[in-house]
């Protein structure tokens, strides 16, 4: 019998407008973001700053490099969100940095900037879970109350509901994550890293016709997606594959990168939608919010949008700003869980290359 | 083995198919993950009419109705859906002949996507564990004085209906998961919305446990496809009955008690992918 239990949100409104700075670095992405919540319950962006790591076609990027970049953007970055929201450092409530998961090296270099700003200022810290600060970014832009959560990154691919305080993963990936797949193929074909390997495909595979066979591998409500990648990478020695197009006119029988693009997209996205519509059954949500770097592909929202009007649903997304690494999102997670009284005391804000998504008390929510 | 009538396309009017016609007096009750599932009669009376079918007494039937799914690509979906229904339907006759509780295949249209299972009345587990019904939704307010409600509290009185302690049900559902696994078939997406109450016909019976929705099975012989088996189950637990996490072990037990020898090893590979799955981290 379908019937709503509603409940109390243990989130008091704010008595005074608090200012959250959040540090993202978990991978080549690095970000500051600047984010205000007023007592009139509403939250506002003041900054929202981001510098990419790119490497050259072909490569991937390697922590070691990664973390030296960061270092070397880092208070160009912070300076950049300071300006554009106009406020100094001692106006701000908190620090929220990234404390995992993510790559090591990078990571830590930035919980490094993230300390030595909470010493200099005296602020407190928050150490943050990068993949809740995808979900309450993704919520509070959308609006969405309770979704189903498809959270699909360069390292994750997690379908996620809240339950109990907590964001508990429904399936997830066996193997590599979506992104990794997304990429790693764009590598072996040599497109650019620039802006991101997965936009690349995505534009490759707008051009693309034929579907070529693939597996199709999901388990319950996980999916796994290392075979996908040995089977589409296969598919550029066989014999019809034709890195420059057709030879000639008469040469029709043919696989293009093209095509492997939009295959690739077509079977993995499929699998996606699949075990997110499997876990929307299973829970009896109408909502889905898709967020991480791949969640602003337009192919994967449009698919999602289909088999969310088809269960009379409907689906929320966001652009390039908040679905790809960013700093703000770290702010907002950290402001919330700040706000029900969490601080992460220096002795313990060290990083964790494994934080799982689960492994949060999310306090902030009923 | 059981002959049931499987349905070709001869007719030239392509929107009126037998199969069609059942759909369109049926009545839809859900929209599973990749289906509608319907209850309906095989011989509705304006199919049946003036031939008298002896071979069929009318006992309702359950529809599974595998409907185009937009978002996918045509062909991957045709292949898929095909693919589906052919296993489902296999899967479900493999049960049967191992003595596995399943409902019998009514009818099989592979064109149209359509499955017809015998009708279980009874309910899910997962209803009767309190994990909430299928459609219920918990709805945060803000600025809300009303009071709060406990959203776990525990189904018991619905499995009194059914004379069975919720013990004694996990025993039966260990029990008939080594059942089939001994048969080589793999659930693949064993949760408790995937397990059904037999409602008993008389007051004195001991209910029947009933696994459904073999969409997603597949027949192998490996270790690790039934620890995986297992090991979605017990996330499944997880993820909907939270409070009730220690129910898993008393399944396990009996599943370790009718699979025998062959517990030793699936027991060990489970500790494996337990290990290398929920556990695992991933960064990025």
């Amino acid at each position: 019998m379908p019937g709503k239990i509603r409940k109390r949100s243990p989130l008091k409104a704010p008595e005074r407008p608090y200012i959250a700075l959040g540090l993202e670095g978990s991978a080549n992405k690095l970000g500051a973001g600047i984010i205000k919540h007023s007592p009139d319950g509403s939250t506002e962006v003041l900054s929202n700053v981001r510098h990419t790591y790119i490497t050259p076609p072909g490569e991937g990027f390697l922590p070691r490099d990664t973390a030296q970049h960061h270092r070397a953007w880092a208070l160009t970055v912070i300076n950049d969100a300071l300006k554009t929201a106009e406020i100094s450092l001692h106006d701000i409530d908190c620090i929220c940095f990234t404390k995992g998961p993510g790559m090591g090296a990078p990571l830590t270099s930035v919980a490094l900037v993230a300390r030595t700003l909470s010493l200099l200022y005296n602020k407190p810290l928050v150490g943050v879970n990068h993949c809740v600060g995808h979900i309450e970014m993704g919520r509070q832009i959308t609006g969405a109350k309770n979704p189903v959560v498809l959270y699909v990154s360069g390292g994750n691919t997690q379908v996620i509901a809240y339950s109990q305080q907590c964001y508990r993963i429904f399936g997830e990936t066996l193997d590599i994550a979506v992104g990794n797949c997304l990429d790693r193929f764009a590598r072996v074909i040599n497109l650019s890293n620039d802006p991101s390997p997965g936009y690349n495909i995505e534009q490759e595979a707008k051009k693309g016709k034929r579907l070529l066979t693939l597996p199709y591998a999901t388990k319950g409500m996980d999916v796994s997606l290392s075979g996908i990648l040995t089977s589409v990478e296969a598919y550029t020695q066989d014999k019809r594959f034709r890195p420059d197009g057709p030879r000639n006119e008469a040469d029709t029988d043919i696989i293009t990168p093209q095509d492997l693009c939009f295959s690739l997209q077509e079977t993995v996205f499929a699998m996606l939608v699949e075990i997110t519509e499997r876990a929307m059954a299973h829970i009896g949500s109408k909502e889905v919010l898709i967020v991480g770097g791949v969640g602003c592909n337009e192919r994967l929202q449009e698919m999602m949008g289909v088999m969310a009007t088809e269960r009379g649903g409907q689906v929320f997304a966001t652009d390039e700003r908040f679905c790809i690494d960013n700093g703000i999102m770290i702010a907002q997670a950290g402001l919330l869980s700040y706000r029900m009284g969490f601080e992460t005391p220096l002795a313990k804000s060290q990083c964790t290359q494994r934080f799982r998504t689960d492994q949060v008390h999310v306090a902030w929510r009923a | 083995m059981t002959l049931y009538p499987v349905l070709y396309h001869s007719n030239m009017s392509e929107f009126n198919t037998p199969t069609q016609r059942i759909i369109a007096a049926a009545t839809l009750i859900s929209q599973g993950a990749e289906a509608k599932v319907y209850k309906a009669e095989l011989h509705p009376p304006a199919i049946s009419g003036s031939t008298s079918d002896e071979g069929y007494e009318s006992e309702p039937v359950l529809i599974k109705h595998r409907f185009n799914k937009q978002y996918r690509h045509p062909t991957l979906d045709a292949s898929l859906t095909k693919s589906r229904v052919a296993g489902e339907a296999r899967a479900i006759n493999k049960c049967l002949r191992a003595g596995v509780n399943v409902p019998g295949v009514r009818m099989v249209d592979l064109q149209e996507g359509v499955l017809g299972i015998q009708w279980i009345d009874g309910q899910s587990i997962r209803f009767l564990l309190g994990g909430g019904a299928e459609g219920e939704e918990e709805v945060e307010e803000v600025d809300d004085d009303g009071f709060e409600e406990d959203a776990t509290e525990s189904n018991e009185d619905s499995l009194k209906e059914y004379n069975i302690t919720q013990d004694d049900t996990m025993q039966l559902i260990g029990k008939e998961i080594a059942k089939m696994h001994k048969a080589d078939i793999i659930h693949g997406d064993l949760t408790t919305s995937n397990m059904m109450l037999r409602r008993p016909s008389a007051s004195d019976q001991v209910p029947e446990l009933v696994l459904i929705d073999f969409g997603l099975s597949y027949t192998s012989s490996l270790v690790e496809d039934k620890a995986v088996d297992l090991y979605v189950l017990e996330r499944a637990f997880a993820s909907t009955h939270p409070a009730s996490e220690s129910l898993f072990g008393t399944v396990m037990k009996a599943y370790e008690k009718e699979a025998g020898k062959e517990w030793k090893t699936i027991g060990r590979r489970l500790d494996d992918v337990r290990l290398r799955g929920r556990k695992r981290s991933m960064i990025g």
